[in-house]
């Protein structure tokens, strides 16, 4: 009986020095301006299962850490019946520790300790004495705390095989047992443990969509985040769950080039003002204004982490208030000048485009006629370098009868007016395509731009337009799968530079593989590739910002030396900023890599094959 | 009587305001200038020798340093004064900021950025630029006088404006303005840093590439901007590696420039480099790679080696 009443004494201290802390969080999070969207629940579901079940994103990147990790979830998940029916039982309320299933259930569990105990001290040596980058530069105690707590909850459990009922040294153990579950209980809503009660929900609530921005809305007088009270629900969230692992940070671009941005420091930093009840502190002040123009929205941070993190809606939409106040740094006033005037990144007259149209002899799009309409964007309308790769798509689609015209009319889909915070300019671009693109009849796009596929494809959806866009990677592999065989001579080997719009944002990694071996390359794979690239420093606006206005090593020379270390001599590209920023990397390197468009070099290969067979009919 | 208000700063009359009379002189009716702020007694001085009825200046501590409700105030009380048919103006960005507020303040019309004057009999319309300037309207004002209007800088030449025989006369004004009435605190004013270098003035450019291969070599260049009075500048690449400082850097992401003549060596043509020289009025590109995207906008293009062409260009000019 005394026992008991200790037991419930101990119960209540803890349970609600972990209510308490609990419920200070929630009720942050519950004061956030927004709420929490459900939406495509199917695709939740299945992310749950992949994400947190089986634990596919924490393994991916980190495999022996990973596994490790789901070694011990996987112990934690099944141990909860074991707690419960403990729990149960030092409360007094009804004792099941003698009943055959628990004796059963016990057993099961055996192995499951075993696995977690492997695990716990694999991690908790890495974390002491390999100290990965990620994990920060100082050691975290607290870490080093839980992990030996978690070890001893294993080793007691282990002993009550060994040690018989009723004795001094069983009870001690239980004692020992039940006292560090408390004391657990207790530590982690303060500390990055408390992912172990957040994370299902947050990966749950993550979107679906990467990068997800939705539009503000000016009749609601929405600015974008200027201040930590609109800081909103999800972003709440993903700072008390933040785990401190540092994916994000040893992918994000920014940080490998040497800049200030860390996205992890974005997170505890957004978790530090929450907590501290700053309600009013500006956000360029919690963060620096400098971090939040170094992120090229690559997505890399949002696309590795394992607990559902969303950080581009946190640092686009601080970008969102800076602009608002006028806060944008001068070489995108620049830019925005030449969106406004001439509705196109460059600032340069459509009569050029015209010209470019004439000169390639395109015929206006007209949906009686044309299978498909080719979007130009501002790079293929404007810049003379990627028209040879718009010319050679050109070609190919002529020789396999594909029937495709183009807009008389374009403004920039907007892209880099989203992606640095000017909601203003992206809108009246977006309503104004989507007026045209509709007045036109087009019911599918073709583009050799990863950016606008993204803008086009996912961002217009948010005003009702829905219209299928494909990269010209995509459309061109499906088109020329039947030309396989009729290549001669030695492979060449080639590196393959996936562009973030195009492998990470769209996923599409395969076919631009399928049609570099497909025409006779060989690809030299470089580090970071396929789905989780490197990116080549132009995203977010950064393609205007001077060498000022970018400190550290420029990316693109990060990139350029990773695609160099292949040992190939020529990089293949498929989105045309890459091509600017990698060029101009090259060029300063003064290299003698040699580039090539995607579309370039299968028509080149296209050409010294035989003709293709007409088919009947167009796609 | 038609009334200009002349901009100075420390005395000295900008040359928008002359402009100004000039085109204050083609609506033929008396003129007066109105010079306000500290040192209006020098700039009236100097705008005595227009020809004209007089030229008042208006003295007060509401005026310096410039305030848009001080001046608003100011104007409209010495315009109470002179009761004129007109108030021009210059459009300069001071007369943007107050001369909206000034004309709303007095319920009258106000025409904006005028480039002419068509006078038929007593009518007077102003022709003003509309949709980017691709059509121009004939715009006549309707309501009681004074109609305000402001002048498109250059659209009239300072060398139009008629001297008068002999000066006109000079007369102070004095008005009543609140203090307390005037809401906003000007901070001391700053100036951006001037760049070191300021490009976008310069007649001539020779640039530079990464053709140009080798640090050592960009002497090449300098000698041929030397031979013909230009200045030297270059593309990305040449500033990252830090052969020319970056305040040479031509193209988006540095200046952009309008020369009169561009020399283009050994620069492929990005398209972030063309964007800051397309507004040269000729444009020379010498590049070894006839596929150059330079040569889409160059008007004259040398399909060669730098290292000879350069030497034979500076040799004509020389001889």
């Amino acid at each position: 009986v005394i026992e008991t009443l200790a037991f419930w004494l101990l119960f209540l201290t803890f349970v609600g020095a972990f209510a308490a802390q609990v419920s200070r969080r929630v009720r942050i999070i519950a004061a956030a301006p927004d709420g929490f969207s459900l939406d495509h629940l199917p695709f939740r579901i299945r992310r749950f299962v992949v994400d947190v079940l089986l634990q596919v994103r924490t393994i991916r990147e980190r495999p022996a850490a990973g596994v490790m990790h789901a070694l011990v979830f996987w112990g934690f998940v099944a141990f909860g019946g074991y707690t419960l029916t403990e729990f149960l039982y030092g409360l007094g309320i009804v004792d099941l520790t003698h009943t055959a299933w628990f004796h059963a259930y016990r057993g099961i569990l055996a192995p499951f300790a075993a696995a977690v105990l492997v695990g716990i001290l694999f991690l908790l040596v890495r974390r002491a004495f390999i100290r990965p980058v990620g994990l920060g530069t100082h050691v975290s105690i607290e870490s080093i705390v839980i992990a030996l707590f978690i070890a001893t909850l294993m080793i007691t459990f282990l002993l009550t095989f060994r040690l018989p009922e009723e004795t001094m040294a069983e009870r001690v153990n239980w004692w020992a047992h039940m006292l560090v579950i408390l004391a657990f209980m207790a530590l982690i809503p303060a500390s990055k443990h408390f992912h172990l009660v957040l994370s299902p929900i947050t990966v749950f609530l993550k979107s679906p969509e990467l990068g997800n921005l939705p539009n503000l809305d000016f009749e609601k007088e929405q600015v974008g985040l200027e201040t930590v009270k609109d800081l909103g629900s999800k972003m709440r969230l993903d700072a008390f769950t933040c785990v401190e692992c540092g994916r994000c940070q040893v992918n994000c671009p920014a940080w490998g080039a040497g800049k200030e941005l860390n996205p992890k420091a974005i997170v505890l930093r957004t978790q530090d003002a929450l907590l501290a009840g700053e309600t009013g502190r500006k956000l360029g002040d919690v963060y620096t204004e400098k971090e939040l123009w170094q992120c090229t929205t690559c997505g890399a941070c949002e696309n590795q982490c394992p607990v559902g993190i969303e950080h581009l809606p946190i640092l686009i939409g601080s970008r969102r208030g800076l602009v608002s106040n006028g806060e944008a740094p001068s070489y995108l006033g620049a830019m925005y000048n030449n969106l406004e005037r001439r509705s196109n990144i460059w600032g340069l007259g459509y009569d050029q485009r015209t010209k470019f149209i004439q000169s390639a002899a395109l015929e206006t799009f007209d949906s009686a006629k044309h299978d498909v309409m080719v979007w130009l964007g501002c790079a293929g309308s404007f810049d003379a370098d990627f028209q040879k790769s718009l010319r050679s798509l050109f070609e190919i689609l002529t020789a396999h009868g594909v029937k495709f015209g183009v807009l008389a009319k374009e403004r920039c889909n907007g892209d880099p007016a989203k992606r640095t915070g000017n909601e203003y300019m992206f809108q009246e671009l977006a309503t104004g395509n989507i007026e045209d693109l509709k007045a036109a009849g087009v019911k599918k796009i073709l583009t050799s731009c990863p950016h606008c596929v993204k803008t086009i494809g996912s961002d217009y959806r948010k005003f009702g337009y829905e219209v299928e866009i494909v990269h010209s990677s995509v459309f061109v592999e499906e088109l020329t799968r039947t030309r396989s065989a009729a290549l001669s001579g030695p492979r060449e080997t080639l590196t393959f530079h996936d562009p973030c719009y195009l492998g990470r944002y769209a996923g599409k990694v395969d076919e631009p593989r399928a049609l570099i071996t497909r025409f006779g390359g060989t690809i030299a794979e470089p580090e970071r590739n396929r789905d989780n690239p490197y990116c080549c420093g132009a995203g977010g606006g950064l393609l205007f910002a001077d060498k000022e206005e970018e400190p550290g090593t420029r990316i693109s020379d990060v990139r350029f030396k990773q695609l160099q270390a292949t040992g190939a001599q020529t990089v293949v590209t498929a989105c045309p900023f890459c091509s600017i920023m990698l060029k101009g990397a090259q060029a300063s390197a003064g290299a003698e890599t040699q580039f090539v468009d995607l579309m370039t070099f299968v028509n080149g290969k296209l050409k010294k094959t035989a003709p293709a067979a007409m088919p009947s009919e167009g796609l | 009587v038609i009334l200009v208000i002349a901009e100075q700063r420390g005395g000295k009359v900008n040359r928008a305001s002359w402009e100004t009379i000039a085109a204050a002189q083609q609506m033929g009716e008396d003129l007066a200038i109105l010079v306000p702020g500290a040192n209006a007694g020098t700039a009236a001085a100097e705008l005595a020798a227009a020809q004209a009825k007089e030229v008042v200046t208006l003295e007060h501590a509401a005026l310096e340093p410039y305030t848009p409700d001080g001046f608003t105030a100011a104007m409209q009380a010495a315009i109470g004064q002179l009761s004129p048919m007109y108030v021009l103006l210059p459009h300069t960005y001071q007369t943007r900021d107050f001369a909206p507020k000034l004309a709303a303040r007095m319920d009258r019309a106000i025409i904006t950025d005028v480039t002419a004057v068509k006078k038929s009999g007593a009518d007077v319309a102003f022709v003003r630029p509309m949709f980017q300037g691709k059509l121009t309207a004939d715009v006549v004002p309707q309501g009681d006088a004074p109609h305000f209007v402001t002048f498109q800088i250059g659209a009239f030449r300072v060398d139009q404006a008629a001297k008068g025989t002999s000066p006109a006369p000079v007369r102070a004004l004095t008005v009543n303005v609140d203090a307390g009435a005037i809401r906003q605190k000007p901070e001391a004013p700053f100036q951006q840093a001037k760049q070191a270098v300021d490009l976008s003035q310069a007649e001539r450019i020779v640039s530079v590439g990464r053709g140009i291969k080798e640090q050592a070599n960009i002497q090449v260049a300098e000698q041929l901007a030397q031979a013909i009075g230009a200045e030297i500048a270059a593309s990305r690449p040449i500033c990252d590696a830090g052969w020319l400082p970056m305040e040479r850097q031509v193209g988006s992401s540095g200046q952009t420039v309008a020369p009169k003549l561009y020399l283009a060596l050994g620069i492929s043509g990005a398209i972030q480099h063309l964007v800051g020289m397309k507004g040269a009025n000729t444009i020379v590109a010498i590049n070894k790679d006839p596929d150059a995207p330079i040569f889409e906008v160059a008007d004259y293009g040398i399909v060669g080696d730098l290292f000879e062409v350069v030497p034979a260009i500076i040799e004509a000019v020389k001889g």
